[in-house]
């Protein structure tokens, strides 16, 4: 907010006619994702994913995915279609390029604590923290909402998320391995680390 | 939730600074705040307009924004079915309008009762403000007339069809109803407002029914022939968790008589009821109607499907309930949509630019109980120049997933026109 504000008076300073947050590439085109995916990507709610910071490869393959149906989403696949028939580069580059900022879910500090003892198996590709891996498309988990963390998990352990990818194959033995109540504290503990 | 503390309020009185002095101080007569630069008013604060008025400071900060709008809260139509059954509080669907005044918006909390496009003039009671491009998000209105013996009790039959004080009032005659009691529920004709949303009104209540008050009945009058919206999903939660639920299509009502609390469908039969929930048919909100947006129907706004211009006033914008054409459904998330995309093309046009090819697209839940909904989503693209639809995808069924999806959209949704959290 602080950030448009001073924006806003730099360019009326300024007398410019026309430069708005909305200038930059991409940034219509992404008005139909705010409204669940938040301004910019930062989304405010628990279960909806924050895009702002997004690997390209990685929103790519999440969007081709969606809009085939291998990642069954009655939700997501009709925008996911939408998405490629308006640019899935440009999109992908609209929001890789904007800034993250953590969820404003605050999630329960003893989960998290638990859920970072229980982190060690899953540092093997995301990281310490959690942080992924761009050259291996391995998203980053810190800061996302507790919500979407939680969900994905049971998606990925039911074999819901893209059932048959090869790549999500060693994710997924994993997390039957992994108790229900785990799984809370290690969403709980991601969507903490800053 | 609605307070104004003085932090909030000096923010506000800077943000407008060099832009208009906000409503209290104006004169009422003539012009009541003169334009100084390029200035849009948008009429109505709904989903529509409230997006519309946020996405323009958005898309040209110097354009001067004024939103007019009666009321000082906005109370979300969506969401409002669950203060019926008691799951939610109206205080949980009520926000201000403070995060539209932290981007200069002015917000003036006064009714347009005019518009004239020749002259770029909305008028305001005795006064007008002066514009360079209109906005209007009009919503709807009802068709008192089409039901005998409505007009006459039209503060007392209630339709809770715009969420408010009739929300609060409805559950408050479904809580005391006495367990044994008729609640009549009627769906207007299409088109109106939400169209799963009278059927998401059945399952709340006869929810609450059969979980409060079992000996109880829900009978629902539709004046259309099938469920209008996620038929099938409705159907199968009707038959598998309401009996308590009495469905009848193609049963307009046509008369009303709350003197021996009966109602009177199209066919001629009469039912009797306890609590009675009349949704009217509708068409575009007065000032629309008022100022010819109308077509040939003389109930909806015929509109560009790139820049939302009016197809009957130049310059004047029209978004939302109100407009006809596009095939898409009179939804909040439809309006929000509508809201964004207008206020880029808007700014796009008055800065001599070509407006970008922008479409809609539509989310939208349902609930079926405390903690289950289901969902519909369309997305579209723009094909000559008109929005074609891409694909429609329903939920499998009902679960509390999707309830918990809902209430993330809802959260998400509510902030991107009300500008109350970041990231705006």
């Amino acid at each position: 907010m602080s950030v448009i504000l001073g924006l806003l008076v730099v360019l009326i300073a300024a007398g410019s006619a026309f430069a708005g947050p909305l200038d930059a590439p991409g940034a219509t085109k992404a008005l139909t994702c705010s409204a669940c995916h938040g301004m910019n990507g930062l989304s405010v709610s628990n279960t909806m994913p924050i895009l702002a910071g997004i690997l390209p490869a990685y929103f790519k393959k999440a969007i081709e995915d969606y809009a085939t149906g291998k990642r069954p989403s009655p939700e997501m696949e009709p925008y996911a279609k939408a998405v490629k028939v308006l640019g899935i580069d440009e999109l992908a580059g609209y929001f890789a390029a904007q800034k993250k900022e953590p969820t404003l879910i605050r999630a329960d500090a003893a989960a998290a604590a638990r859920g970072k003892a229980a982190a060690a198996q899953c540092a093997v590709c995301h990281g310490p923290d959690g942080r992924g891996d761009p050259a291996k498309v391995i998203p980053d988990l810190r800061g996302q909402p507790p919500g979407y963390l939680r969900s994905q998990m049971a998606l990925f352990k039911t074999d819901k998320r893209s059932p048959g990818d090869p790549a999500l194959k060693a994710v997924k033995a994993l997390m039957t391995t992994i108790p229900d109540p785990t799984l809370d504290d290690l969403a709980a503990y991601f969507s903490s680390v800053r | 939730m609605v307070t104004l503390t003085r932090r909030d309020f000096l923010r506000t009185s800077t943000t407008g600074l060099g832009l208009l002095a906000a409503g209290c101080a104006a004169p009422m007569t003539g012009d009541i705040a003169p334009k100084t630069g390029r200035r849009v008013v948008v009429i109505g604060g709904g989903w529509g307009g409230a997006s519309a008025a946020k996405y323009l400071r958005l898309s040209d900060p110097s354009i001067d924004v004024v939103l007019l709008e009666p009321n000082e809260n906005f109370v979300s139509c969506p969401f409002s079915n669950l203060v019926l059954s008691g799951v939610r509080t109206i205080g949980s669907i009520t926000f201000d309008y403070r995060g539209l005044r932290r981007h200069g918006v002015n917000v003036m909390h006064r009714e347009a009762t005019a518009i004239e496009p020749d002259t770029k003039r909305v008028r305001i009671g005795e006064g007008y403000l002066q514009y360079d491009r209109l906005i209007v998000s009009p919503g709807v209105e009802f068709q008192w007339e089409q039901v005998e013996g409505l007009a006459q009790h039209k503060d007392t039959v209630l339709h809770a069809w715009k969420a408010g004080p009739q929300t609060v009032e409805l559950a408050r005659q479904l809580q005391s109803m006495p367990d044994g009691g008729v609640f009549v529920l009627t769906v207007p004709p299409v088109a109106y407002r939400c169209p799963p949303g009278p059927y998401e009104r059945a399952c709340m209540v006869a929810w609450y029914l059969k979980t409060r008050k079992p000996k109880s009945k829900l009978i629902v009058l539709d004046a259309n022939q099938n469920v209008v919206s996620k038929t099938a999903l409705f159907r199968g939660v009707w038959s598998k968790d309401y009996p308590n639920l009495d469905y009848r299509p193609s049963s307009k009502v046509v008369k009303v008589d709350p003197g021996v609390r009966e109602v009177q469908t199209e066919i001629g039969d009469k039912v009797k009821y306890d609590v009675l929930n009349l949704i009217p048919p509708q068409r575009a909100g007065t000032i629309a109607v008022q100022a010819d947006l109308v077509g040939a129907d003389k109930r909806w706004c015929e509109v560009n499907h790139v820049t939302y211009e009016s197809a009957k006033a130049k310059g004047v914008h029209v978004i939302g309930d109100a407009t006809t054409g596009l095939p898409v459904p009179k939804s909040g998330n439809i309006a929000n949509n509508m809201g964004k995309i207008s206020a880029v093309a808007v700014a796009a046009l008055l800065n001599g630019k070509e407006p970008p090819q922008l479409p809609p697209g539509n989310t939208c839940y349902s609930w079926v109980n405390d903690r289950e909904a289901i969902a519909v989503v369309n997305s579209y693209r723009i094909d000559g120049g008109k929005v074609v639809q891409i694909e429609q995808k329903l939920t499998p069924g009902p679960s509390a997933q999707y309830g918990q999806h809902a209430v993330g959209w809802a959260t998400s949704i509510w902030n991107d026109m009300l500008a109350f959290g970041r990231g705006d």
